[in-house]
C-alpha cells in the first residue's frame, strides 16, 4: 500500500547552513546553530554578539600557571566592578558571560575557593561584557576567557595543541599575567620560568614592534600577595627581588609593562578533602588589588 | 566643525605620551640643524627648547619604565609630633589619677584593691570614665557557630555539630576600638620596654615590633607616631601581643570569643535551651548604613565613632565592620565554626569583618576569622574588656554588680 503525504521543504533552512559562520576567535566556519566552535570550542554566542554591533569587541587575557588564581581573579574582578561601578563600569552581554562571577563568589562567600579549571576548551567560562571608563565616552566590548593554566602550558611546550589559546592570544590587546607572589616569596623559581616562557610565547606569536606583543601593555600581577605584604608596598622591587629573570626579560624585550600585586584571601588554612588531598581554603574574602590592573590595561589597549 | 575639533582633540589625547615625547625631540632636532644652517636664532632657539624638552621626557619615561611606581602606596600623611608626659612624684596622688585618667588607666584604679584609697571626687570621675568608655554586658549563655547557616549541607549534618553553648559572666567592654591616640599614649610610656606586660615566650620578637621607620610602634606609623589625621581611627598593625600588652597596660584584658559574640548577638533567652540570637548587632538583617564594610563606606577605615546607626543593643560601636578585632581566644577550638580546618600554624580568633569585608555572611555577628597571632594586618584593631568582678563600685571595695545598669540592659 502506498501512503501519500506532503514533506515540506525548509529552504530557509538549508539556505543558513550554506552560509558559514566565522568563529570570532579562529576565524573558523560554523553552521548558524552551533553552540561551540568546531574547529577552537569558542563559544559561537561570541561571534553572534559580535556580529550584532557596530564595534568589534577586544580581548583580553588572564594567564598563569595551574593554581594561581586566574579564575578567582576574573570572577572577583567581574562582581567587584558590576556591583560598584565608580571607576570601571561592566554589563555583561549574554548569561553566559556571568557564570563565571557566579561559579567564583558562590564558592568564595561559602569558605572555599572555586574547582580548578578543567583542561577542555569546551567547558571554559567565557566573559563578554561591556566596559565604560568614567573618563571613556565610548564604552569598550570586551572578551575574557578562563582559561586552564594546564592548557597553556600544554600549548606552550606543544604549540598549536591549543588552537583556541594560539588564536585569541594572537588577537588579544593585552594580557593580565599572574604570578603567585607567595611561591615566588618562598624561593621557588616554578612561577618565574613559567612567566619567562609565556611571555617568550607571546613573543613568538607576533614581534613586531609596533604593533605585536612587544608594544602591548601586559600587567604583571602578583596573586596572593595577602600572604607577601611587602609584595603590595612595592611589586617591581618584589619582581626584581624574587624574580629576576622575568624582570630582565620584561625590560628588554617589552614597552608596556607594569608590576601589580593582588590578594583575595586576607588568610588561609587548609582542609583535607579525599583524593585531592590538602587544599587551600580561605578564612575571609577581602580583595587588595583587584581592578587596579585591569583599569591600567583598559587605558592602554589600542582601538 | 565642532565636532571634528572635538574628535582630533580626542584622537591626540589618545596618542601615547612616549610619542609625543619622541616627536618633540625630532622636531627639536630639526629645528636646531635647520636654525644652525639658516643662522636663524629664533628656530634655533625653538629647537634647543623643543629637543631639551623631549629629550627630558623620554629619560623621565624611561626611568619611571625601569622602576614603576608601587601600585598600593603606603600612608604619606606626615606623623603627629607629641611629647611624652612628664613623668609624676610618687606622692602626688592628685597628679598621678590625672595622668591615669588622661592615658585611660581608669581600670586600674577601679580594682577593688585600689578603689577605697581614692578620694570621693576621684572615685566618682573614675567611675564616670569607665560608664562613658565601656559597656555592660550582662552574665548569661551565648550560643557559638556556625558561622553561616548555609554553609550547612542539613542532609549530611546534624545542626547542633557546630553550635557550641558557653555561660559568659558580667563583663565591660570598650565601646569603640582602641583608637591611634590611646596607643601612642602605650607607646611614649614605654609601653613596649615594659618587659613585664609581654608574656614570656614572644620576648625576644618585641624589638621586632617596629614601625615604618624602625621606631617601635604599630606597624604603618613613622617615627613612633600616627599620621596626622588619624587619632580616632582604631590603631592597626599591631600583633596580638601588642593588643594584649596594651589591655595589661591599661588594666583590662581581650574579650574571649564568646564575650565578643554575646556583646554582637545580644541572646535574649526563650525558655531552657533555647535563645534568640542577632545575625548583626543592630538586628537580623544586614544594612549597609550601619556599618563600614565593601561598597558600605568609603573604602578605607574610618573614626571609631562614624556609623553610629550599628551600635549594638548594649551601646558598642562598630562591632561589625571598619577592622577586624583581636580576641583572646584560638581559632579553631571549641568545636563550633569549622572544625575541619588544618592550620599552617596556631591561629587567633578575629571577628567583625573590615571595611574591605566582601561578603555580608562575613560581616556577622557569629563569623569567625583567624590570624597569625604575630601577623601586624592593616584591617586588624582590637578593643578590650574588663571583668566586673574585677571592678568595684562600692566604698570599702567590694567588687559589685551595677544594678542600675543590670536593669538598664534587661538582664
Amino acid at each position: 500500500m502506498i501512503k501519500e503525504g506532503t514533506l515540506h521543504l525548509d529552504s530557509y533552512r538549508l539556505a543558513s547552513y550554506a552560509v558559514q559562520v566565522p568563529c570570532y576567535i579562529c576565524g573558523g566556519g560554523n553552521t548558524f546553530d552551533a553552540e561551540l566552535c568546531r574547529h577552537c570550542c569558542a563559544p559561537m554566542a561570541l561571534a553572534h554578539q559580535a556580529n550584532t554591533q557596530k564595534v568589534r569587541p577586544r580581548m583580553v587575557a588572564a594567564i598563569g600557571t595551574s593554581g594561581v588564581g586566574k579564575t578567582v581573579y576574573l570572577g572577583m574582578l567581574m562582581d567587584m566592578l558590576s556591583r560598584m561601578p565608580d571607576r570601571l563600569q561592566l554589563l555583561a552581554r549574554g548569561a553566559f558571560s556571568i557564570t563565571l562571577q557566579q561559579i567564583t563568589t558562590a564558592a568564595l562567600s561559602r569558605g572555599e575557593f572555586p574547582d580548578k579549571t578543567p583542561n577542555e576548551p569546551d567547558r571554559w567560562n567565557w566573559v563578554h561584557a561591556q566596559v565604560r571608563a568614567q573618563k571613556q565616552r565610548h564604552p569598550v566590548d570586551l572578551i575574557m576567557p578562563d582559561m586552564a593554566g594546564e592548557a597553556l602550558l600544554e600549548e606552550i611546550e606543544h604549540p598549536r595543541s591549543y588552537q583556541v589559546i594560539r588564536s585569541l592570544l594572537s588577537q588579544c590587546g593585552g594580557v593580565l599575567l599572574l604570578v603567585d607572589a607567595s611561591q615566588l616569596g618562598s624561593g621557588t623559581l616554578e612561577q618565574d620560568y613559567f612567566a619567562m616562557k609565556l611571555l617568550s610565547y607571546l613573543i613568538e606569536l607576533d614581534e613586531d614592534p609596533k604593533t605585536g606583543w612587544p608594544s602591548r601593555p601586559i600587567a604583571l600581577i602578583f596573586s596572593k600577595a595577602d600572604e607577601r605584604e611587602d609584595c603590595f608596598i612595592d611589586p617591581a622591587a618584589f619582581a626584581a627581588r624574587h624574580a629576576s629573570g622575568l624582570y630582565r626579560l620584561c625590560q628588554e624585550r617589552f614597552r608596556e609593562v607594569q608590576f601589580f600585586a593582588s590578594g583575595v584571601a586576607g588568610s588561609c588554612a587548609y582542609r583535607n578533602v579525599p583524593k585531592l588531598g590538602r587544599v587551600r581554603v580561605p578564612l575571609r574574602v577581602e580583595p587588595r588589588g583587584i581592578i587596579e590592573p585591569f583599569e591600567w590595561l583598559i587605558g592602554r589597549i589600542k582601538s | 566643525m565642532r565636532v571634528k575639533i572635538r574628535d582630533l582633540v580626542t584622537k591626540l589625547k589618545a596618542v601615547p605620551r612616549q610619542r609625543w615625547a619622541w616627536l618633540s625631540a625630532g622636531v627639536g632636532g630639526a629645528c636646531l640643524v635647520f636654525g644652525g644652517w639658516w643662522n636663524s636664532l629664533p628656530l634655533f632657539g625653538i629647537g634647543a627648547v623643543s629637543f631639551a624638552l623631549g629629550a627630558l621626557w623620554i629619560l623621565g619615561w624611561r626611568t619611571s619604565r625601569a622602576a614603576p611606581a608601587a601600585a598600593v602606596a603606603a600612608p604619606a600623611a606626615p606623623a603627629v609630633v607629641q611629647q611624652p608626659r612628664a613623668p609624676v612624684a610618687p606622692e602626688d596622688t592628685e597628679g598621678l589619677v590625672e595622668q591615669m585618667l588622661a592615658q585611660g588607666r581608669y581600670a586600674l584604679m577601679l580594682r577593688p584593691q585600689v578603689v577605697a584609697n581614692l578620694s570621693p571626687a576621684h572615685r566618682d570621675r573614675t567611675r564616670d570614665e569607665l560608664t562613658e568608655q565601656m559597656a555592660f554586658v550582662p552574665a548569661g549563655e551565648v550560643e557559638l557557630g556556625p558561622w553561616d547557616e548555609h554553609s550547612i549541607n542539613p542532609k549530611e549534618e546534624d545542626d547542633d555539630a557546630h553550635k557550641s553553648v558557653y555561660r559568659v559572666d558580667a563583663y565591660y567592654l570598650d565601646r569603640y576600638s582602641v583608637t591611634n591616640r590611646q596607643f601612642l599614649e602605650f607607646v611614649m610610656a614605654g609601653g613596649y620596654e615594659q618587659m613585664a606586660l609581654w608574656d614570656a615566650k614572644i620576648l625576644p620578637a618585641v624589638i621586632d615590633f617596629v614601625d615604618q621607620t624602625g621606631s617601635l610602634g604599630p606597624r604603618y606609623w613613622r617615627h613612633g607616631r600616627y599620621h596626622e589625621g588619624s587619632e580616632d581611627q582604631p590603631v592597626i598593625g599591631v600583633s596580638w601581643y601588642e593588643a594584649m600588652a596594651y589591655a595589661r597596660w591599661v588594666g583590662k584584658r581581650m574579650p574571649t570569643d564568646a564575650e565578643w559574640v554575646k556583646a554582637a548577638c545580644w541572646p535574649v533567652p526563650l525558655g531552657p535551651g533555647s535563645r534568640m540570637q542577632r545575625r548583626y548587632p543592630w538586628g537580623d538583617n544586614m544594612d549597609r548604613e550601619r556599618a563600614n564594610i565593601w561598597g558600605s563606606g568609603p573604602g578605607r577605615i574610618v573614626s571609631v565613632t562614624e556609623f553610629g546607626s550599628g551600635v549594638s543593643v548594649g551601646g558598642v560601636y562598630q562591632l561589625v565592620g571598619n577592622v577586624w578585632e583581636w580576641t583572646a581566644s584560638n581559632f579553631g577550638a571549641g568545636g563550633y565554626g569549622r572544625p575541619e580546618l588544618v592550620l599552617p600554624n596556631p591561629m587567633k580568633s578575629v571577628r567583625g569583618g573590615a571595611f574591605d569585608t566582601y561578603f555580608d555572611n562575613q560581616a556577622t555577628s557569629q563569623f569567625q576569622s583567624g590570624e597569625n597571632p604575630i601577623a601586624r594586618r592593616y584591617n586588624v584593631g582590637f578593643r578590650c574588656a574588663l571583668g566586673a568582678c574585677d571592678v568595684s563600685f562600692s566604698d570599702n571595695g567590694e567588687a559589685a554588680e551595677p544594678e542600675a545598669e543590670l536593669q538598664e540592659a534587661g538582664a
